[in-house]
């Protein structure tokens, strides 16, 4: 079974790390909060396989003033976007 | 505030929210005692007005309400506590409305 | 109904947040519902595990003591990430409670084989 994983704290706290020991083939992550800022560089995501989807919410994008920063393997989505994700993966894994 | 418009997004897209389960500091979005600076956004207020035009079940659970003195009427009565701060939306119970809650949805989903 | 697998997942030492204390107080409300419960510690929540704890000197009420409840209430999957423990140069000979430790492929598994997995 699929999992989103959503991650709401910035790179300092090594979210991201945890986040891929339990990332799964097909699973999604989807930064929010001040999870966004892996969305943009000097984070690369390189470490993540490209069968892993990535997003990152518009609204904390915007909010931050970093959507245009965004690096290009990273979709930006809207909350409605956010809803839709939570019920074609599987299960929802939140890290914070 | 990531909850919040989660919760409404996924109510305007037709999705049934079995239940709303605040759990140690997410308590705090049931205290119906909190005032915002008038340029700010009031989430209690706003959560509360959301369960309850939707009427969503909404629990707070009880060891972090009341450690945190988010007191229902019941609950400051029995504690000798001059008033109560419970939103009118939000019912204090245990942990096992969280679990009863993952047990009956198809999808729990958490923010920190 | 059903019966499904719970996993919960804690990854924070035992007393510089309440988020320990949350993620075991929730599997304890669990296990009297008769699921497939499984509990897995990570990064800094393999700390939770340590023997000896007494968090009176901090006016806490210890973790430790809470982890030792779980078997007691049919949670006998307790599981620990590898790559966390050694990390921390921990091994399973410093814990109050018998503990899986899992590889990350099992790891990977383990979320991909649950219904639920509460990470708080």
């Amino acid at each position: 079974m699929s999992a989103l994983h959503t991650i709401s704290g910035s790179p300092s706290t090594g979210l991201l790390d945890s986040c891929l020991m339990l990332v799964g083939p097909g699973d999604g992550i989807l930064f929010i909060q001040d999870g966004v800022y892996y969305g943009c560089p000097p984070n690369h995501l390189t470490v993540i396989s490209p069968d892993n989807a990535l997003f990152a919410l518009r609204e904390d994008l915007i909010a931050r003033g970093v959507l245009s920063k965004l690096l290009k393997q990273v979709s930006p989505v809207g909350y409605g976007r956010f809803v839709e994700l939570t019920v074609s993966y599987d299960k929802v894994i939140s890290w914070s | 505030m990531t909850a919040y418009q989660f919760a409404r997004a996924a109510v305007s897209q037709g999705h049934e929210i079995y239940r709303v389960f605040f759990y140690g500091d997410g308590v705090l979005n049931a205290n119906s005692l909190s005032i915002s600076p008038q340029d700010e956004k009031n989430l209690p207020q706003a959560w509360h007005n959301f369960l309850a035009n939707n009427e969503i079940d909404s629990v707070a659970c009880v060891s972090s309400a009341l450690v945190r003195g988010i007191l229902s009427s019941q609950e400051s009565k029995r504690h000798k506590m001059a008033d109560m701060s419970l939103c009118a939306s939000t019912q204090i119970a245990g942990l096992g409305q969280l679990v009863d809650a993952a047990l009956q949805s198809d999808r729990l989903v958490s923010f920190g | 109904m059903k019966r499904k697998t719970l996993t919960f997942v804690t990854r924070y030492a035992p007393y510089g947040s309440n988020k320990a204390r949350l993620t075991v107080d929730a599997a304890l409300a669990a296990a009297v519902f008769e699921q497939k419960i499984n509990f897995l510690f990570i990064d800094d929540g393999v700390f939770q595990l340590v023997q000896n704890q007494n968090a009176e000197m901090i006016a806490s009420k210890t973790i430790g003591k809470a982890i030792e409840t779980l078997e007691l209430y049919g949670i006998e999957n307790v599981l620990v990430d590898g790559s966390s423990l050694e990390k921390r140069l921990l091994t399973p000979a410093d814990f109050s409670v018998p503990v899986k430790v899992l590889e990350a492929e099992q790891l990977q598994k383990l979320t991909e084989d649950s219904d639920v997995v509460i990470n708080l």
